[in-house]
């Protein structure tokens, strides 16, 4: 920018930098305002505008969960667990794995939304509702993998309570009862937490449709109108909804570790388990938001006014913080296994480290360490869409690989020489290529149904949002409208 | 029932629906007669109306106590009433039951304020309603309740405040 000084000593801006300094400004969604009608016209073509290409990749993604998730595992009920790679010692491995994944995944929604919102974060706007959905959908798809580990999913029931054939209750101490509990209240909670402010766009796509649509729309949106008392106890319980449902989100995770920490296992035995899965599962979280934030601003009509590069900026940014706080942790669990010196700890970091597979060690380092930390300092980098498609997915295979090697490379070469074993997935991979048709096929399927934007949300910040003159330069300020 | 008919104000702005709020109630129209419908949510402070207060909050705190008992009946109950011994190891481990108190206190409390909103709004309503369709596109508009004899100067009153349309109008399907 050039400047000239004037006697005061206080550089004044030339009339092309304030041009272009308000062009920087209109590049923000929240200062680009347009008419609310338009905006529901823009959001109901997003849904409504639907290439023959969409529909083929819905049709893959159905044969792919039919054949891939539903098929494999009824395969797997009627031939028995054998047809996995579980074997002695190696009984929790790849659907365990899997597991922990698609529940890191359903962080992101709630960070997002939730956090972002108590710290009225006004970039979140536009994009909390595909976050949430997210949560949604990869809940969905790791809550079944507990039933499929099971094997015999038929007697699944028992660890509902109730007195069963055998006059036992389930053991409401043990970590498993405790997961299914976080996972009910966060599964529950987050639906919840996704339909109350979509209930007054709901109503807003009643009011643009016809037909099976308006049918749809007009059972969903509970008759809302948009009196006075609806948005308030619609806003009131929003509010409780986004203090209530972070600790939730912090619980659940941590109780997902707590599945392998309670035990005395050598590498999982750990103190810091509960923040480190947490924090794990922000940073693979916002990556795939971001993956999915690229997905649905280059398949979807109108996406690219609501999705900007201030957006994939901040989510950027995120990712390159949360990548600092996984290492941190990553670091923490090493250095302290690797200085106490403790025998049998230090033989399965060994294993992992210097062993056969040491090169998955590696490549989850470079992946979720190198990657970021070498390319989301750059601005330009962080505001290049594909590029945070690109990185946000090497940093989810970074983050699977992780959960890899916490579950059954942990298990598998263990202090006892005589209890090794070896590890290879087989049904288990086709279940998982099942389970991502599965989140990828809900995805698809909502985007089409449900208003991908919260356009309420988008008009109340516009609202909020104005430049104010100070001197000689326009600056954004953001009203407190709630 | 009050005397007198509903009608509908539409207008553009914010401003003058608080303006004509209080122009209404200079007329003779209490609050409880007039309803706001609009497409964005405006605190009663802009509109210039009594705050009302809401029963959200007390149906969280009803469902975090109701599945804060559930958690005490499943934790301690359920020990009771199927005691597993096992040596060395307490009946009631107070630590562990912690997890599962947590648990289904913020389920009932999630759980209660969703149906707290549900409840309070007497959802679902599919009935008829006094609604325009383009409020959700911007407008906002005044639901009022009018005595036959103020009709003539409360429209007048409206239109001189900006009010796009107004008008007697009747409950429809939306």
């Amino acid at each position: 920018m050039t400047t000239e000084a004037v006697p005061s000593g206080i550089p004044v801006p030339h009339s092309n930098d304030v041009e272009s300094e308000e062009n920087d400004i209109r590049e923000h969604l929240m200062h680009d305002p347009r008419p609310r009608a338009e905006l529901n016209r823009m959001v109901m073509e997003s849904m409504q505008v639907t290439p023959k290409s969409f529909w083929v990749i819905v049709g893959i993604l159905a044969l792919l969960v039919a054949v891939c998730l539903f098929g494999a595992w009824l395969y797997m009920i009627m031939k028995g667990m054998g047809v996995a790679g579980i074997r002695r010692p190696t009984f929790w491995a790849m659907l365990i794995a899997n597991f922990v994944f698609w529940i890191g995944i359903s962080h992101a929604g709630t960070f997002v939304s939730a956090i972002l919102r108590v710290f009225k974060a006004e970039f979140r706007r536009p994009i909390t509702r595909a976050a949430e959905l997210m949560t949604a959908f990869g809940l969905a798809a790791g809550a079944m993998y507990p039933l499929i580990h099971l094997g015999r999913v038929w007697v699944g029931y028992w660890i509902i309570p109730y007195p069963n054939q055998r006059w036992l209750w389930p053991n409401f101490r043990s970590p498993l009862v405790w997961d299914l509990l976080a996972i009910t209240t966060y599964l529950l909670g987050s639906i919840m937490y996704i339909y109350l402010p979509l209930i007054p766009d709901l109503a807003m796509a009643r009011d643009h449709s016809t037909g099976w649509r308006y049918q749809f729309y007009r059972i969903l949106s509970f008759g809302f109108t948009g009196a006075e008392g609806e948005w308030q106890r619609i806003r009131t319980a929003i509010t409780i909804f986004a203090f209530a449902i972070i600790p939730v989100m912090f619980s659940v995770h941590t109780i997902v570790s707590w599945d392998f920490a309670m035990t005395k296992t050598p590498g999982w035995h750990s103190t810091i388990f509960g923040p480190f899965f947490i924090a794990g599962a922000i940073f693979s979280g916002v990556s795939a938001v971001a993956m999915i934030l690229f997905i649905v601003r280059a398949s979807m009509k109108n996406m690219d006014y609501f999705i900007r590069k201030e957006h994939f900026d901040a989510f950027g940014k995120l990712i390159l913080v949360f990548s600092f706080v996984w290492a941190y942790f990553y670091f923490n669990e090493f250095l302290l296994a690797w200085y106490a010196g403790d025998a049998s700890d230090q033989f399965v970091w060994n294993a992992i480290t210097q062993g056969p597979n040491a090169w998955l060690w590696y490549l989850m380092l470079v992946l979720n360490i190198g990657i970021p930390w070498l390319t989301l300092w750059n601005k330009k980098v962080r505001r290049t869409p594909w590029m945070l498609f690109v990185i946000g997915f090497l940093i989810n295979i970074g983050m699977y690989i992780e959960r890899y090697i916490i579950v059954p490379g942990m298990i598998t070469v263990n202090r006892f020489p005589f209890q090794w074993g070896e590890y290879g997935p087989r049904i288990e991979l086709v279940i998982s290529v099942g389970s991502l048709s599965l989140f990828l096929l809900l995805y698809a399927l909502a985007s089409r149904l449900i208003p991908l934007i919260p356009v309420w949300e988008v008009v109340e910040g516009q609202h909020a949002t104005q430049l104010r003159r100070i001197g000689k330069a326009k600056v954004p300020t953001v009203t407190n409208l709630e | 029932m009050p005397e007198g008919t509903t009608h509908l104000a539409i207008f553009n702005e914010v401003d003058p629906v608080a303006e004509a709020i209080h122009e209404l109630r200079e007329l003779g129209i209490p609050d409880n007669q007039m309803n706001i419908i609009s497409g964005l949510p405006y605190s009663a402070e802009m509109l210039g109306r009594e705050k009302s207060w809401s029963m959200i909050p007390k149906f969280s705190i009803i469902g975090f106590v109701l599945g804060f008992v559930l958690s005490i009946v499943l934790n301690w109950g359920s020990v009771l009433q199927y005691p597993l011994i096992v040596g060395n190891l307490p009946l009631f481990a107070i630590p562990t039951t912690i997890i599962v108190t947590f648990e289904l206190s913020m389920l009932g409390l999630l759980l209660f304020t969703f149906l707290g909103v549900v409840w309070e709004n007497a959802w679902p309503s599919w009935g008829k309603k006094v609604y325009r369709k383009d409020v959700s596109d911007g407008k906002i508009a005044i639901e009022f309740i009018c005595p036959p004899e103020i009709h003539t100067r409360v429209h007048e009153m409206l239109g001189a405040l900006g009010a796009e349309w107004v008008h007697r109008t009747e409950a429809t399907e939306i």
